[in-house]
This record gives C-alpha cells, sequence and structure tokens, in this order.
C-alpha cells in the first residue's frame, strides 16, 4: 500500500533487468528483460519449460535469480523477501489454507501485516463481495468448488492492496465454460480496480482474452512482446506465429526478390510475401487462415481436402500436406460443397503472407 | 455404495478376531481380578494403591517421565521429519534405514552400548574431565534424564515417521502464499505449517506417549529398580509378591492411562482435521 502512492513518474512500473537464472547448472534463462506500465494486464505465454513460471516466482520473490534486477514502482526489490514486496500471487491450485474458513483465508494478509481482528471484518467482507462470495464467508474451502476456490484466491490476494498481482496459470483448472466466464469477470475486476497484473499461461487464447499486451516466450528469452493483435497478426519469429494460433506454414526457398517481394517457391507452388530476401534464403511463408479462402488470389495454391471440420460458427478446412507444412483455411458460418479427397485451391492477398527465415 | 463398504469392512475381521482372542479376552479376565475379592465386587484395591505415597510418586514418575520422553522425541522429531520430506533417492533411504535399522537392534543391546557412554569412567565423563568441565565423574547412569534420553532414543522413529507422512503431504505453495501475502517466516510457522502438520504430531506423540508410559525393559536396564514406574511395580506384584489383585489393578490404572491418550488424541486429530 506504502508503495503504491509514490514514484508514479518511473518510466516504467515494474523493470525485471539482465536477469538470469541456472538449474543445476543449466541455464533456463539468461539477460532477461521485461517492462511493464502500471495498471497493465500482461501475459506471459508460452510452451511448460519456456521459464514464464521462473520468471514469475522471482518477480514475486519465491526464487532468487542469479543475476539481474527487479525494481517495482521505482523501488530494488531484487534483495527484498517475499513477504517484504508487497506482491500478491494467485497460484495454479490456488494454495487457500485447508485449516482455515473461506473469511479466515481472506484475512490472512492483512492478519500477516499485523492487522487487528476486529479491523479485518470490513475489509474482508468488501473483498468477498468484489467476487461475490460473501455468503459463503463462514465456510471451509474444502466444501467450495474450482471456480468459488479461485474466486477466494482473487479476494484474498487483492484484500491486501498488492502493487502488483501475479496470477500463475489461474484457470487452468477450471472447465472451459466457467474459464471464459472468469476470465471475463476477473479482467473487468482488475481494469476496475487499476491492478496491475501478469498472467503466466501457455494458452494463447486466454492470453489474448485477458491481456494488454502478451510477452511470447520459448526457451528462456522474450521472442516478442506487443498487443494480442500485432502478436497474430505481425508475428516477429517462426515460433511465435506457430504458438499464437494455427495457421498455413509453407517451407519454401526464395527464388527471386524485387525489392518490395520476394518469390518463394514452395511444395504447392509460387508464393508472394512481402519484403526483400535475397535468392536461396530458406524460408517459412504462411498466411492464418480466415484470411484465405478458396479460388485463386494473389499467391493461389493447389491441394487436396484432408478433412473438413464443420464448427458450427466456422469451417476449416485441412489440406494434404507432407512433413513440416501445414494448409488450412477457415470459413465463417457451416459451408457445404466442400469434401474430403476434393482437390481445391486456396488463394490469399500478398500483403497477408507472413514470411520468416527458417531457423538454422 | 454402502453394502459395497460393508462388504469391505469385512476384510477387517481377521484382525478384530485376533484382537479379541488374544488381547481383549485375557486382558478382561486379568483385569476383572483388581475388582473381584472373596466378597464380591470391591473397588478396595483402588483405594489401597492410591492411599500409598510410593504409588502416588511412582504414578507422577512415570507419567512425567513419559511427557518428557514425548516431548523430546518430538524437539527432535519434527525438523528431522521437514528434511526427510525433502530428500530425495539415496538420500531418503539413508534417512529410512537410520530410523529403522535401530529398531532391529533391540534395546539390551542399545542400553549396554549407552552405559559405555554414560558410566562413571565412561566415554562422556572422560571427555568432561578431560577438558576440565568436571572435577569428578557426573552420574549420569541411573538418573531419570539418562531414561528420558534413552528412551527418546528407542521410540525416535514412531515420532518421526507420523510427522514424515503428513509433512511431505503438506502443499510446499501453502507457504509460499502465505509469504506473498506478507507473513514472516514465524507468522508462517506458526499459523500454516505447524496447524496443517499438528495431526502427526498427534499421532507421533500419541505413540510415544503410550510407549514410554508403560516401558519396562528400558527403565530397568538404565535405572533399575530404584527408580520404578508403574509397569515396573505391576511385574513386581506378579511376580515378586505374587500378589494378583494389585498387579491387575496397576495394569488398570495403567490401560486407563493409554486409553485417555487414545481418546484425547483421536479427538484433537478429529478436531484438527474437521475443517479441511
Amino acid at each position: 500500500m506504502a508503495g503504491m502512492t509514490q514514484q508514479a513518474q518511473e518510466r516504467h512500473y515494474l523493470d525485471v533487468w539482465g536477469v538470469a537464472k541456472s538449474f543445476r547448472g543449466t541455464r533456463v534463462m539468461s539477460e532477461m528483460n521485461f517492462r511493464m506500465d502500471r495498471g497493465e494486464l500482461v501475459s506471459l505465454l508460452g510452451p511448460s519449460g519456456c521459464g514464464k513460471t521462473t520468471l514469475l516466482r522471482i518477480i514475486a520473490g519465491l526464487m532468487e535469480a542469479d543475476q539481474g534486477d527487479v525494481v517495482l514502482g521505482g523501488r530494488n526489490i531484487t534483495r527484498l523477501p517475499a513477504h517484504r514486496r508487497n506482491i500478491s500471487v494467485v497460484f495454479q491450485n490456488y494454495a487457500l489454507f485447508p485449516h482455515l474458513t473461506v473469511a479466515e483465508n481472506v484475512a490472512f494478509g492483512l492478519r500477516a501485516r499485523g492487522t487487528a481482528k476486529s479491523a479485518c471484518a470490513g475489509p474482508v467482507e468488501e473483498a468477498l463481495k468484489l467476487v461475490r462470495m460473501e455468503a459463503f464467508a463462514g465456510r471451509p474451502v474444502s466444501a467450495l468448488s474450482g471456480g468459488q476456490q479461485q474466486r477466494v484466491a482473487v479476494a484474498r490476494a487483492l484484500v491486501v492492496q498488492p502493487d502488483l498481482l501475479l496470477l500463475d496459470e489461474p484457470f487452468s483448472a477450471l472447465d472451459r465454460k466457467l474459464r471464459e466466464t472468469m476470465q471475463v469477470e476477473l479482467k473487468a475486476l482488475l481494469r476496475d480496480r487499476g491492478i496491475t497484473a501478469i498472467f503466466v499461461t501457455h494458452d494463447q487464447e486466454e492470453a489474448m482474452g485477458v491481456s494488454d499486451r502478451i510477452a511470447v516466450m520459448n526457451a528462456g528469452r522474450i521472442e516478442q512482446f506487443a498487443d494480442p493483435s500485432t502478436l497474430y497478426s505481425r508475428p516477429a519469429t517462426p515460433f511465435v506465429m506457430d504458438f499464437v494460433g494455427l495457421s498455413t506454414r509453407l517451407s519454401g526457398t526464395v527464388t527471386h526478390s524485387d525489392g518490395h517481394v520476394s518469390i518463394v517457391g514452395t511444395d504447392h507452388g509460387e508464393v508472394t510475401a512481402p519484403g526483400a530476401y535475397p535468392p536461396g534464403t530458406p524460408v517459412q511463408v504462411g498466411v492464418r487462415p480466415e484470411l484465405a479462402a478458396p479460388g485463386p488470389g494473389e499467391n493461389t495454391i493447389s491441394v487436396r481436402l484432408a478433412d473438413v471440420m464443420v464448427l458450427g460458427s466456422k469451417t476449416v478446412l485441412h489440406g494434404a500436406v507432407h512433413g513440416e507444412d501445414r494448409v488450412m483455411c477457415e470459413l465463417p458460418g457451416i459451408r457445404t460443397g466442400l469434401h474430403r479427397g476434393e482437390p481445391v485451391q486456396l488463394g490469399w492477398a500478398v500483403a497477408d503472407t507472413l514470411i520468416h527465415e527458417a531457423a538454422p | 455404495m454402502t453394502g459395497r463398504l460393508d462388504r469391505i469392512g469385512l476384510l477387517a475381521v481377521p484382525a478384530l478376531g485376533f484382537l479379541a482372542a488374544i488381547y481383549a479376552l485375557p486382558l478382561a479376565m486379568l483385569l476383572a481380578k483388581s475388582v473381584q475379592t472373596a466378597e464380591g465386587f470391591s473397588l478396595a484395591e483402588y483405594r489401597a494403591f492410591f492411599a500409598d505415597d510410593y504409588n502416588i510418586r511412582v504414578l507422577a514418575r512415570t507419567l512425567r517421565v513419559a511427557a518428557l520422553t514425548t516431548l523430546l522425541a518430538f524437539v527432535i522429531a519434527y525438523p528431522t521429519a521437514f528434511a526427510m520430506s525433502r530428500a530425495k533417492g539415496i538420500w531418503l533411504t539413508v534417512f529410512l534405514v537410520a530410523l529403522v535399522l535401530p529398531m532391529s537392534l533391540g534395546v539390551v543391546v542399545k542400553a549396554f552400548a549407552w552405559s559405555i557412554l554414560f558410566r562413571a569412567n565412561g566415554v562422556l565423563n572422560s571427555i568432561l574431565m578431560g577438558i576440565g568441565m568436571t572435577e569428578r565423574p557426573v552420574r549420569m547412569l541411573f538418573t531419570e534424564t539418562a531414561l528420558i534420553v534413552g528412551a527418546a532414543n528407542v521410540f525416535l522413529p514412531f515420532m518421526v515417521l507420523p510427522i514424515y507422512s503428513v509433512v511431505r503431504q503438506l502443499d510446499t505453495r501453502l507457504p509460499e502464499a502465505a509469504a506473498s501475502l506478507g507473513a514472516t517466516p514465524w507468522f508462517r510457522f506458526t499459523r500454516v505449517t505447524l496447524p496443517l502438520t499438528l495431526p502427526g504430531v498427534v499421532a507421533g506423540s500419541a505413540f510415544v506417549f503410550s510407549m514410554s508410559v508403560s516401558m519396562y525393559v528400558i527403565p530397568s536396564l538404565i535405572v533399575g529398580e530404584r527408580q520404578q514406574n508403574l509397569s515396573m511395580l505391576i511385574a513386581r506384584s506378579f511376580l515378586y509378591l505374587r500378589n494378583e489383585a494389585l498387579g491387575s489393578t496397576i495394569a488398570a490404572i495403567l490401560l486407563a492411562i493409554a486409553i485417555a491418550v487414545v481418546l484425547l488424541s483421536g479427538w484433537l486429530a478429529t478436531r484438527l482435521g474437521a475443517r479441511r
């Protein structure tokens, strides 16, 4: 609470600088830099083992970095123990105290800061109201459903007015429908209260749904840190293109370049992509599935349909390809008249074509 | 569901039958002698037992030694259980072997080993005199302290294992959650770790207390007849005094203590466990 009032003029609210971490001699993170502003909702997105949880634990003070600094609100907290950082964590399994009631769980942080029992009642009730759990105050936490436990964990984390809220895969234990409801609810709650929060997740839809910006992590590095639409429409690396939304992806070699566009030869025909690449460069070209359509376009490839998936709100076509290549196309609504095994032409605009140099 | 549970309950029949035939029945026959006189039912033996100051002193010493043994075992076992819960692979095996192996050695061997350590010209006294801590040998053998140390040593596994089994299942994220909520290490320990591990402490204490309150071999070897406890009193009544009524009276009192400990710990365990 004390830290929240000052240092608002700092350029970056949270500044993780040059953080490195090794486990048993294996580098899992080196020279990590990560910055975010006050009031931002940011996701760390990546596959398991990419270092996102390590970064979260280092920020929370639950793990010590081998080197580097963590600065929050202008205060260097690198050497502060977790309990003096005023950073709340919502854990994946919520980590509610099983021996305490809902209200006692929420009051825990206040009691730990020396607030008298009688003075806790007001803030605890307010926090429980915030997550619509006030009717459960006296219940043991074991009597709660997953969604209710998550609400209590959020109330417990917010009641202490943290400078920063960290959420470690907070929705992964919930079923799909509940997960979407809770995402909407939690995002609105954090926005209303102006909370600065970091979500750790491996679910790209979740990351895109809840955050202002997403840091896509891979092998201990941030591959791209951008808002969801940039991340989706202009992925900086093949990894980001692949991790954030599936798309058509073809390996090929640049055959010709005129300084503005490059022609790439692939197994399924020539593809023109924006940008200049020297001829002979091995590249990956792709296009988001909803930007392609049956029929010829500026770029056109021919494939045989391997599958037609009618999903209701959209119909997804998968082309029969070899190896690492992938060809897919999403059409809105239910489409009939397309059948597995039939040849099809897919076309899209040159401007929508994504191109990256292939990883060596 | 109930029918299935009932049938699974049948699996307890062998154990119950064994207990009834080998434990409950003979014990009941023995204890009946404590209230049987020529004139019929009588509590005279109990009145006579509690009227004797010497018996009261023995009873008090027995309870004191058991309580202190339990306390010492707890103090040593609690941190050990945490170390074990963090141990992996070969280290965990080392811990478990170190705990279990001495049990197979038997108390007699241990007691003679201690006497090498504790006796007047023993290792400990030689060191104390060598570094000038004391002029003359300190009497260590045949003292209550030696008894408590020895008993805690023998019963230690029965304290460590129940605590270990609880600590091992403790979610390590709970203390972390507490830390992120601003709890100091001491607050985390007293409000989270200790309450959550208390069921193991209760179980271990119940084991160690009931074993040390009724121990016979260990005090016989370490302190001898000079400082008797209830079990030694019972043995003397049966073996030397041939007074079955007195022996079974003391046995009944000992059993009452044991039952009280079991009930109390059971009540504590359910109370502590009720809210999770």
